[in-house]
């Protein structure tokens, strides 16, 4: 929790890498003057425009949505925008900052996010509707609903991607942000094709490379529970055909109310 | 059948097995005694409880090196022939270690 015993100098020290210049990347200490709700992403903008121009960070909306600013923050992967600086420092009066890990370095904590994009693709992440479109709308019950478990909630900011240790070992394991986007079309009743997106990620390099670990729900600045997605798939994909006709038969009744409890 | 379901059955089927094995061999309820031991090991039954227990080892320990080692993304590239390879060591292992076990005998 943070407290109000915010006028004072902190140490922020940032991973710096520039491709052109260093061979490896080393450790660069600034002074930053911390303000009361100073986050980690304000004080960056302070070094930034005060002290080092040179110092490079994507970000974008600073509320939390966009996803851009998720970096790793003391050993921990979470979104910059959204910690605050001095439940960081700690009483060492320090905040250790670096790019996201398991993912090529661009400059400093730019990240070269391709892998990530090109596994997310793979999943078909969007709705593939019924042949058969209500004339007026869907209709899903409130379990239906629950059983997403605010999936759709997630802004695919990397964090549970690149915290994730198999991602670290094998770039070819489709990785937590591209499943929970998946759980989310194969639980989601509109869509027809949970039968084949079931089949796409029984491989190799599917919801069976997932160790459980649970570091993508440590990571993950949205509160979302990957893990319990991947199980829940790697469940339904050994039921596949079950599954099928009961997705069947509940499209039928799509543009049908939800009968009252 | 997946590696990940022969996985977790083999890991059933271990507990099970593990129980027995760790009760029988290491805390009897009587006293340990050789000759009791000998008469256990030429019990067929016996016999066929430890291939069995053999073949969920090998299967639980072959699948879960398959694994871990297929998580690397280079050894990943050959995992067709790595599952040969745990294929046939296992089938080796386990006919190896069957024909001892059911060869057993008291001696005379």
């Amino acid at each position: 929790m943070s407290n109000d015993n915010t006028q004072r100098t902190v140490t922020v020290s940032i991973q710096r890498f520039d491709p052109d210049v260093d061979k490896k990347p080393h450790m660069q200490d600034y002074q930053v003057e911390m303000t009361k709700g100073m986050t980690i992403l304000d004080a960056l903008h302070e070094i930034k425009t005060h002290q080092d121009g040179s110092v490079t960070y994507r970000r974008s909306c600073r509320h939390g949505i966009c996803g851009s600013c998720a970096m790793l923050i003391n050993g921990r992967n979470t979104l910059a925008c959204k910690t605050p600086l001095i439940d960081e420092v700690g009483h060492k009066n320090r905040v250790t900052l670096g790019p996201l890990p398991y993912l090529p370095i661009i400059k400093d904590m730019v990240v070269d996010r391709t892998t990530f994009w090109e596994q997310y693709l793979r999943v078909k992440p969007w709705l593939i509707p019924p042949d058969d479109i209500p004339e007026k709308e869907f209709r899903m019950s409130k379990e239906e609903v629950n059983a997403l478990h605010d999936a759709e909630s997630c802004i695919m900011c990397g964090a549970c991607y690149s915290s994730c240790t198999v991602i670290g070992l094998n770039k070819h394991y489709v990785g937590p942000h591209a499943l929970l986007k998946a759980f989310m079309r194969v639980m989601d009743p509109r869509d027809e094709a949970p039968g084949q997106r079931l089949a796409d990620l029984d491989g190799a390099d599917g919801v069976y490379r997932c160790h459980t670990v649970f570091n993508c729900i440590d990571a993950c600045p949205k509160g979302l529970n990957p893990t319990q997605a991947i199980e829940t798939l790697r469940k339904l994909a050994q039921k596949r055909k079950k599954f099928e006709t009961t997705r069947r038969k509940r499209q039928q009744h799509l543009h049908e109310p939800i009968p009252a409890k | 059948m997946r590696v990940f379901q022969l996985q977790r059955w083999s890991a059933i089927a271990l507990l099970f097995f593990l129980t027995i094995h760790m009760i029988v061999v290491h805390y009897p309820p009587f006293h340990i005694n050789f000759d009791n031991i000998l008469v256990r090991l030429e019990n067929p039954v016996w016999k066929v409880i430890d291939i069995l227990f053999l073949l969920s080892v090998l299967v639980h320990a072959l699948t879960g090196a398959y694994q871990v080692i297929t998580d690397v993304d280079r050894a990943f590239d050959y995992r067709k022939g790595l599952a040969w390879a745990a294929a046939v060591i296992g089938v080796v292992a386990f006919v190896y270690g069957a024909a001892t076990i059911w060869a057993f005998q008291l001696p005379v």
